[in-house]
């Protein structure tokens, strides 16, 4: 590719040929050698890739990350917590250390046991091993090297191995969630209908009509739990999770929504101290005036915008802990919705004031720690590996990291991000005849 | 009576009939949010952010201020998610043809003036509002 491009082109195809959406989806999957991004019984437990298996994916993961990232138009610079440099920081940490850990997964549950942990999403709410999680442990870690080729930290042809290990992790999570067809949310028509028909039955049927006053402090508590989420996770989605739409009889639909109120993962946890791990939503649409999709980190947009002027039913459940059985999921009442509502605003309040007076070094270095643990703690806790990761070095920052830290939190991030993140050189290809180590 | 002249366009995050009508203020440090959400008048004013990140912004969602704009960002930006859910209109990446320069060089309304956001439609209009 010469670097002369065609800017404007660029960002309204992916490489100047593929468009956003389902547009896009389909014309990217029409030219990839093989449909790698689709997961099989037999493929996922493959330990070797050919290039045209690691090369498919790549170009679709390519066009996924600039589809998903085109329609943030680049949030722009936070005047609280320099998230853009902790998450670029953050994936090339997630490529210097993720290959490590992920395969000490692959090592003690095996593929089998891979597959049975992410169907975790299919049986339970309030979980963090989600569909998100799916796409962020291998998705991000890969864009991680991609920078790091970019800075000259090693070629494209170098830690093969390491590459194809993250390739097959996330694959086969997707497989263990979906069961089979294809593991990204944008080739399943941004559309994540994951949960069971039997765990969503039991959850849509304790949902209740709101209007007036009911439906205003509904939303409120929505809106200030999702806030939440938002502060405690470093503004980034971690605090969040939508499945579905889920059409429900009746000519409606229901979206579940996770807001994670109490990760108790980090120093700054106790400003939630007294709530609920998990917070889950059950949100109840008429579909002849509304329509939704769900993105690949699990948020909802609909036409029209104003969804919530919609809602007809709803009902918020606790999950206490976060290992809390399902069996124990309980129904929040008025006043203790409320009273949620309350410690959130109280908590965003204390940890604004917190923010506000840390160093941008120290913040960074904040979520670096929540951008690093949020992709893999969660199931590494529920298999009984965590303490191990921990005691193996999983929280220190890596050599490369320390190397990009200062070129992707500068004012000259944008001339290395800009390409990786929008015109295609975040995924690089490889080729096996190329390879030198 | 009043007079409506179009003065920023951007792009609408919701729609809504709600036009937000109030005085702006250019938040652009977090001394700068924190002294906002302690002052008068907060439910009657729209408040102007340099990015679409929402934490910069959670006392000024959370006070409830009558509108929120923009310069940088997208409606699936995080400030864009809870505007959404907070219901408060919202104007994103939004170009102003008049008013004063930021330290960046940035054109806004200045601090005081009184707006009415337009959120009918895709587009995201600012009116400036003359009596």
């Amino acid at each position: 590719m010469s670097d002369e491009i065609d800017v404007q082109l660029f960002l309204q195809k992916y490489k100047g040929r593929y468009p956003q959406g389902l547009e896009g989806d389909a014309q990217v999957r029409a030219e990839l050698a093989v449909p790698f991004i689709e997961t099989t019984d037999a493929d996922v437990r493959e330990t070797s890739l050919s290039d045209d298996q690691v090369n498919s994916w790549l170009e679709y993961a390519g066009w996924n990350l600039w589809d998903f990232i085109l329609g943030r138009a680049s949030e722009g610079e936070s005047g609280l917590i320099p998230r853009q440099e902790y998450e670029t920081v953050s994936f090339v940490q997630q490529w210097a250390n993720y290959p490590r850990f992920v395969r000490m997964f692959t090592e003690e549950l095996g593929v089998d046991g891979l597959l049975e942990l992410a169907t975790t999403s299919r049986r339970e709410v309030g979980t963090k091993v989600n569909v998100t999680r799916n796409w962020a442990a291998s998705v991000c870690p890969i864009l991680g090297r991609g920078i790091a080729v970019d800075l000259g930290f090693h070629g494209a042809e170098e830690r093969r191995e390491d590459l194809e290990e993250m390739i097959q992790f996330g694959r086969r999570l997707q497989h263990g969630t979906w069961g089979g067809g294809p593991g990204f949310v944008s080739a399943r028509g941004f559309q994540v209908p994951v949960l069971d028909d039997d765990v969503l039955a039991t959850l849509v049927a304790q949902t209740r009509p709101l209007e007036g006053p009911a439906r205003d402090s509904f939303r409120k508590f929505n809106a200030k739990t999702e806030l939440f989420g938002f502060m405690l996770h470093y503004d980034c989605r971690a605090g969040m999770g939508d499945t579905g739409p889920y059409p429900l009889p009746d000519g409606r639909f229901a979206i579940v929504r996770d807001h994670f109120l109490n990760e108790t993962a980090y120093p700054w946890s106790g400003v939630a101290e007294g709530l609920p791990y998990c917070v889950t939503e059950v949100l109840v649409f008429p579909a002849d005036k509304v329509t939704a999709t769900v993105n690949e980190i699990m948020t909802t947009f609909t036409k029209p915008t104003n969804y919530l002027d919609y809602l007809v039913e709803g009902v918020a459940f606790a999950r206490d802990r976060i290992d809390t059985p399902m069996s124990e999921l309980r129904v929040l009442s008025d006043a203790e919705m409320d009273a949620i509502a309350q410690k959130c605003q109280k908590g965003t309040m204390d940890m604004y004031k917190t923010l506000a007076k840390k160093s941008r070094d120290e913040k960074i270095r904040d979520g670096i720690m929540v951008y690093t643990r949020e992709f893999l703690q969660s199931h590494a806790l529920k298999v009984g590996l965590w303490d191990k990761f921990v005691a193996e070095g999983f929280d220190t920052m890596t050599a490369d990291a320390e190397r990009a830290w200062p070129v992707l939190t500068s004012g000259k991030a944008a001339e290395v991000l800009t390409p990786v993140l929008l015109f295609g050189k975040g995924f690089p290809t490889v080729h096996k005849e190329n390879q030198t180590a | 009576m009043s007079t409506e002249t179009l003065i920023g366009t951007g792009i609408n995050v919701f729609t809504s009939d709600v036009h937000a009508v109030g005085k702006i203020r250019f938040l652009d440090s977090p001394e700068e949010v924190l002294d906002f959400i302690d002052g008068p008048d907060v439910a009657e004013t729209i408040v102007i952010s340099r990015g679409g990140t929402t934490t910069f912004m959670s006392p000024a969602l959370m006070s409830g201020v009558a509108g929120l704009i923009t310069l940088q960002g997208a409606p699936e930006s995080h400030l864009g998610i809870l505007s959404r859910e907070f219901s408060i209109p919202c104007v994103m990446s939004t170009a102003f043809t008049e008013g004063i320069q930021t330290s960046r060089g940035e054109t806004i309304p200045a601090d005081g003036t009184t707006v009415r956001l337009d959120v009918t439609g895709d587009k995201g209009q600012v009116l400036l509002v003359s009596e």
